[in-house]
């Protein structure tokens, strides 16, 4: 289940808002479900400025390129040297290991553009019912 | 839009939870549980794929053997029974139509394998060449048919298989397994040993039961694609099409100017004589970045060609890719430039062959 501190964009991604108006940023448990195994991250350089829902770096699994979102504008603290190395991690721990950025929050009154857990659970289920509709195995 | 075609399989993929994609046309798995360990499976066990989509043509008659030599690159009518050879079906400019596997199952007796792609233009360029005689009776079977691979290094360990374990490297026999009629081949399109299977469209869901009883792990068309890419392997459509000579692209073994007349074979001699500027080579990333098909190869500064499958290859740890570039650069060890997110990035020419069985 997606962690209920943590807060959650349309594109996929979740923050854990940390004291002193930091944030450590990574993939939903969905979004590396939908990607299938990654083999490589291209993430931001500490200290870069990030805006909230802009493209801050890319990911990529065995078949696809995807975009990755600043989730908050912010400033790079950290990145998850560990993820880097070894992308596997993302799809392995998703809201642990396999965290993607750390963030210090410019503005941190947009957390509350994102979504609890309970409104992100709405929207994986309804994502997920949309595809087996799609999918129909009849 | 045409709704996606399902093969006799798809209900059996969807109740195993498989990730769905349109593939030229088809509804199939792009995976099961995940690429890589898919991958792994075939590399160092047993894996199987549902080939449906590919295109299956009988040809019968007694102008069969004929008729296709005139249409292949290589001799059939030499092939002997019970063996199957990779040929080429080329325009009459020399352009790729299609690869495809031709089994010689009796002495008037054909079966052509070909891929998923374009297969209405493929027999109405087969029946523009065959024109209307009664010699030569061509008899698209794909839809009352199904077809299996099962590949890897343990595959011949497999009870079902124990009955044609003694078949050699692309020879074929009609066979039963667990008690359905099938006719097997030793071939694939994975870098291992393995069989393809082909059978009735009502034997599909428990040939593939006695499979998945005997532990052989479900594989979707990720690992089929970074299988094949690995082990140097092309994938027609993409890697070559009817804008690319046989030569260019690396498949002139697949070409036997020396028999009689075929379609393409003027056209070919001349491209021969004339020497080709292009080659397709194989590249090897030096750092993590990866090359996908249709990224740009630089060199010195200048565009001069374009990747056209790319990708992570698992056993190796590596980012690999095929593309084309000019001939003076196609030299094993030439260094080149990928163009990935508008930056170039550093990659050098390697074997195509990236993963050798055995090696």
């Amino acid at each position: 289940m997606n962690p209920k501190e943590y807060k959650y964009t349309q594109e996929h991604e979740w923050i854990c808002p940390e004291p002193g108006d930091k944030g450590k940023v990574g993939l939903t448990d969905y979004a590396q479900t939908q990607l299938g195994d990654l083999v490589f991250l291209d993430l931001p350089d500490p200290s870069t400025q990030v805006e909230q829902f802009k493209k801050m770096g890319e990911v990529e699994s065995v078949k696809a390129v995807s975009d990755l979102f600043a989730p908050v504008s912010g400033k790079v603290l950290e990145i998850n040297q560990g993820a880097i190395d070894a992308p596997g991690l993302v799809n392995q721990d998703p809201y642990g290991e396999g965290w993607l950025v750390r963030l210090e929050l410019s503005q941190p009154s947009e957390l509350d553009a994102l979504m609890n857990s309970d409104k992100y659970d709405e929207l994986v289920a309804k994502l997920c019912e949309e595809s087996s509709e799609q999918g129909g195995g009849s | 839009m045409e709704p996606l075609k399902k093969t006799p399989l798809n209900k059996v993929h969807h109740d195993l939870k498989a990730r769905m994609i349109d593939f030229a046309g088809w509804e199939l798995p792009v995976w099961y549980t995940s690429i890589l360990e898919e991958h792994r499976a075939v590399r160092c066990g047993a894996g199987m794929f549902d080939v449906s989509d590919m295109g299956r043509v009988w040809l019968t008659g007694r102008g069969a053997g004929a008729f296709l030599d005139r249409v292949l690159t290589r001799p059939v009518q030499r092939l002997e029974i019970g063996f199957s050879k990779l040929c080429l079906l080329c325009l009459e400019d020399g352009g790729i139509l299609d690869d495809l596997w031709v089994y010689r199952l009796g002495t008037d007796q054909y079966l052509i394998v070909w891929n998923a792609a374009n297969i209405k233009q493929k027999l109405n360029w087969l029946l523009r060449w065959s024109g209307s005689g009664p010699d030569t009776i061509i008899d698209d079977k794909s839809s009352a048919t199904v077809m299996l691979a099962i590949q890897g290094p343990t595959v011949h360990q497999l009870e079902n298989l124990q009955g044609v374990s003694h078949l050699p490297r692309f020879g074929h026999t009609q066979a039963k397994i667990g008690g359905l009629s099938v006719l097997v081949a030793r071939t694939g399109y994975t870098g291992e040993d393995g069989f393809e299977i082909i059978t009735a469209t009502a034997n599909a869901s428990p040939l593939w039961g006695l499979f998945m009883e005997q532990g052989t792990k479900p594989c979707g068309l990720g690992a089929r694609d970074s299988l094949r890419l690995e082990a140097g392997m092309m994938l027609c459509g993409q890697d070559m099409d009817i804008g690319t000579n046989p030569f260019e692209a690396g498949l002139g073994w697949l070409v036997d100017l020396e028999k009689g007349d075929f379609v393409g074979k003027s056209a070919l001699l001349e491209i021969k004589r004339q020497g080709i500027r292009r080659k397709l080579i194989g590249f090897q990333m030096k750092g993590r970045e990866i090359a996908r098909s249709g990224y740009s190869i630089f060199h010195s500064g200048q565009e001069v060609g374009k990747v056209t499958s790319g990708g992570y290859a698992p056993t190796l740890s590596v980012n690999i890719g095929l593309g084309y570039v000019p001939v003076e650069l196609a030299a094993i060890g030439t260094d080149i430039e990928i163009i990935i997110r508008n930056k170039p990035v550093a990659a050098h020419v390697v074997d195509k062959r990236f993963y050798k069985k055995g090696a």
